[in-house]
């Protein structure tokens, strides 16, 4: 980490490539510092709108469901379907073009603009132009380009790199166009308001579009048997790119293609709502080029139009054939997974992004079009799950970038530290490359295990200076977070004690039996929500039992040590599946366990057997709230009267923040409905995440982004405060309780201490 | 809802301004002559789906311009063209970007007027692609879904108005 490897902060070209992590890191700083403002406030806008257009779509899973299954029937057939279209075009008059590299699509445009004699092109906004080069291919043979779409005009202006995938220059605030253009244009015009400059813009473009000799667009869709394009746009530059010009050429990734114009129909309905959270854009062509209208409107001059449509593979083909990054294919370029994620709303795509392609879904992009260093700025995707109901075609963007996780660490690693990590911690080959920082986080049961049993040591040892700075040199954990305490004794030696002391008098036949699965994030950090979650179980007459103190992978697969969580999922699963046999529902504190449970042990439980244990445990594990509730309401029991939230010492007005990935498993909103029925008074957290998510917030490369984050969290208690008294700060996640504790510097309580400290029993 | 209700709660939704009218050329052209009452530059587009008569009176409104260049079109204040469709739950219309000079007028001017007749709205946008709505007349070559006037938030604020419309005015026949 060369300090001259760090790029000067004069442009955020210099930051477009993150092959190297100190430019990611110089990246975060620079976006928080000058970007940060008006990303957040554009992204946070188009999340909400998303929610509101998303719920107005009564079929809204359903077309999610059919857009997907097209998406993996059109890219079975991808051979098949290339020469179909490419039959459509021609019958229509077109002309095809199969662009296997970047070169191949960017030579054949130029030479197509050469023999046309073109010298003004004008081009709408294309993800695939930016991927391979075009502007810089046309210019150098002396062929001026202006970009219509109007951020994609201010990046022009500003030679930038697209900071989203849909809003190219959200990171630009008005204020910074206004002084943009006024340098670069030398104008004492008034630009001092969205209209003033929009009018700059347009009458300059306007000149374009009427003498351009050529259109270039992208295309959102493509249909195989009609050769018919679909584009989305707001401005109506596309309208005027395909309609004005003589000449039009549409350049377009291989993975747009769809069998059929019928299919055309669920993306249309999703793509507006889940990218600008619109019910439509303001336009949406539906055009089978070369269009006619030109022989009505010819100016007298070029009757005929003519047409190019040239597909991009530029590795498409490799990424069809690599088992994970394939469902980056599947993508439609609505954004959503970008607006959805904290960390992205932070910072924005000039440093959560690469060359072209930004946010959750942009490393599988990078990695695919470009290499897999280009991808490193994917370590920004905490696998918070956020974005995984957001996606329209139902990708697993965490799992993408999980995998290259895993693949980054393996490229980055030398072989005697690798050796090293098998020898000392029996760590599977295919994780050997990980850090250090990725190993320690990644196997906290094993901190976790002598950490307890130690924990005098331990706890004394962390408060230390000396070892902080240690900490912070070798393994990246920031000094200025404080360490969660070890603590002895653990919940399962704890709760043995007290099953011996006071062996309960059992309910002759408990309508509930369940297990509390001992995740080491509550076994070994906080014992004491593990007990209070017994007691509310008992309260309502839950048989409940404690499992052994079990790894259940997530702290490795976080970490992209996928072997290792396989491994810790299988014997945790086959574990779960004993009580399971018992009639026993898994109860679990932690929400990322439950999270494991739920979604990701889908990927890593494997075989016939172990794929129907996972439709068990999906089925029968449950969030400890969740569950409360759950058996309230099956038993016709009255949380007010179990549960009074009058008798709370702590007061009856809470602020809940619920857990991430509890959100996504849908297990924060029943937690929510029992504290409303015990009688709390509850305002939620209005975040996607605490910005914490794990270990996240303890690296020291990172813990500037994690706080950044936060404070949009901290905000809203403030708020939510502004108007009375306090609220109890109740969350349920741990990590989330480490960041919500760090910025309010107060006690932060868990949903079942509140319960427990009130629970009055059933039928007593 | 019916369909007519809520394609016009949606339209408005999308800043488009709507009314509802008689199906006569006389109407047709006192609700434009209402809508833009000092155009001085309006290009009247030719009609394919609805009878051709309806758009006579509009055609001899004073302001009307006949020319067809594109230097002609880009200076028109208003555009008049006809919508084969309208999509009740978005508020879209569906207007011919291939068929004479309706691409050109409803992009062109500074105000979009289309006329759409009330047996062509649909429910959602996917009815434009099956032979069982419309009568299959969705299932044409080249059209665009028209949802408001043109935008962008790309200047920081939204605007409306920029290289396409900045006002849409929709006139449905009933």
């Amino acid at each position: 980490m060369a300090a001259s490897s760090i790029p000067s902060l004069d442009s955020p070209r210099a930051f477009a490539n993150k092959s190297q992590k100190s430019v990611l890191v110089a990246a975060i700083r620079m976006a928080l510092r000058v970007e940060g403002p008006a990303v957040r406030h554009n992204v946070q806008t188009l999340n909400r709108n998303r929610y509101i257009a998303t719920a107005a779509i009564p079929d809204y899973e359903a077309l999610k469901d059919r857009a997907r299954a097209i998406k993996e029937r059109a890219l079975a057939r991808q051979e098949e379907l290339v020469a179909t279209l490419e039959a459509s075009v021609n019958r229509n008059g077109g002309h095809f073009f199969f662009a296997r590299t970047a070169e191949d699509a960017t030579r054949y445009a130029a030479e197509v603009c050469k023999r046309k004699g073109v010298r003004l092109v004008v081009k709408a906004k294309s993800m695939t132009s930016e991927e391979i080069g075009l502007n810089h291919v046309l210019e150098k043979i002396g062929i001026e380009v202006a970009e219509s779409d109007l951020a994609e005009f201010i990046l022009q202006v500003a030679d930038e790199q697209p900071s989203h995938i849909v809003g190219p220059a959200l990171h630009y605030s008005r204020e910074r166009i206004t002084e943009l253009f006024k340098r670069k244009f030398e104008t004492h015009l008034p630009l001092d308001t969205g209209e003033e400059l929009t009018k700059f813009a347009r009458e300059k473009l306007r000149e374009k579009f009427l003498q351009a000799d050529a259109g270039i667009s992208g295309a959102n869709f493509v249909a195989a048997d009609s050769g018919t394009l679909v584009l989305v746009e707001s401005e109506g530059n596309i309208r005027m790119t395909t309609l004005v010009p003589p000449l039009h050429i549409a350049i377009t990734g291989v993975e747009k293609i769809v069998p059929s114009r019928e299919d055309l129909g669920p993306f249309i309905e999703l793509l507006a709502a889940s990218g600008t959270g619109q019910p439509m854009t303001s336009y949406t062509s539906v055009i089978t080029p070369p269009l006619r209208a030109a022989r009505v409107i010819t100016d007298g001059a070029e009757p005929e139009r003519e047409f190019h449509l040239v597909i991009v593979d530029n590795g498409r083909s490799k990424m069809r054939q690599d088992p994970v990054l394939q469902e980056a294919l599947y993508c439609i370029r609505c954004g959503a997974c970008s607006n959805c994620c904290a960390n992205f709303q932070a910072v924005g795509g000039h440093a959560f992004g690469g060359e072209t392609y930004s946010g959750g879904i942009g490393g599988a992009w990078e990695a695919g079009t470009h290499d897999l260093a280009r991808a490193r700025f994917s370590d920004l995707c905490t696998g918070c799950s956020r974005c995984v109901p957001q996606c329209p075609v139902r990708i697993d963007i965490p799992w993408l970038n999980t995998v290259l996780r895993q693949r980054l660490s393996q490229h980055d690693s030398s072989a005697a530290s690798r050796a090293m990590k098998q020898v000392l911690a029996g760590a599977p080959a295919a994780d050997a490359g990980a850090s250090l920082q990725k190993f320690f986080f990644g196997r906290y049961d094993i901190a976790g295990k002598w950490g307890s049993r130690l924990a005098w040591l331990a706890n004394g040892m962390s408060r230390l200076s000396l070892t902080r700075s240690l900490l912070e040199s070798f393994v990246g954990l920031d000094r200025r977070r404080d360490l969660p305490p070890f603590a002895s004794p653990t919940l399962v030696a704890a709760a043995r004690r007290r099953a011996k002391r006071n062996r309960p008098a059992q309910a002759l036949a408990a309508r509930h039996k369940a297990v509390l699965f001992a995740d080491i994030f509550t076994n070994y950090g906080s014992p004491e929500r593990g007990l209070a979650t017994l007691r509310v179980l008992e309260a309502i007459g839950v048989d409940i039992v404690v499992s052994d103190a079990l790894p259940d992978g997530r702290a490795a697969l976080s970490q992209g040590m996928i072997s290792t969580a396989a491994k810790q999922a299988r014997r945790t699963a086959a574990r779960l599946a004993q009580y399971l046999a018992e009639g026993r529902d898994i109860v679990v504190v932690e929400p990322s366990v439950l999270a494991m449970f739920r979604l990701d042990y889908r990927r890593l439980l494997e075989g016939d057997a172990d794929r129907k244990l996972f439709e068990s445990l999906r089925a029968r594990s449950f969030d400890a709230a969740e569950y409360v509730w759950k058996c309230i309401q099956e038993d016709g029991l009255d949380a007010a009267a179990i549960f009074p939230a009058a008798r709370s010492p702590r007061g009856a007005r809470l602020f809940y923040h619920g857990h991430c990935q509890q959100k996504t498993i849908g297990s924060a909103a029943p937690t929510e409905a029992l504290l409303r029925a015990a009688g709390f008074d509850v305002v939620t957290s209005q975040v996607e995440c605490c910005g914490m998510a794990g270990s996240f917030g303890y690296k020291k490369e990172y813990y500037d982004l994690s706080l950044a984050v936060g404070r949009d969290l901290f905000g809203q208690v403030q708020l939510a405060e502004a108007q009375g008294e306090r609220r109890v700060i109740v969350a349920t996640g741990t990590s989330c309780q480490e960041q919500l504790h760090a910025g309010m510097q107060r006690e932060i309580v868990h949903p079942m201490e509140l319960l427990a400290e009130i629970a009055q029993p059933a039928g007593a | 809802m019916d369909l007519l209700d809520q394609f016009e709660s949606a339209a408005r939704e999308a800043a488009a301004t709507v009314e509802r009218i008689p199906r006569s050329p006389e109407a047709i052209a006192a609700a434009v002559a209402r809508a833009a009452p000092n155009a001085q530059r309006i290009a009247v587009a030719e009609l394919a789906d609805l009878p051709s008569e309806l758009f006579d009176d509009c055609r001899r409104l004073p302001g009307v311009f006949t020319g067809r260049t594109k230097k002609e079109l880009s200076a028109a204040e208003v555009g008049i063209t006809e919508a084969f469709a309208g999509v009740a739950r978005t508020g879209s219309l569906c207007v011919a970007v291939d068929q004479a000079d309706t691409g050109y007028a409803s992009l062109l001017a500074r105000t979009h007027i289309a006329v759409l007749a009330v047996e062509d709205i649909v429910e959602r946008p996917a009815d434009l692609f099956r032979p069982d709505r419309l009568n299959g007349k969705g299932l044409r070559r080249n059209y665009v879904f028209v949802t408001g006037p043109s935008a962008t938030a790309d200047m920081g604020p939204l605007v409306r108005g920029v290289h396409g419309p900045q006002r849409l005015h929709i006139l449905i026949l009933v």
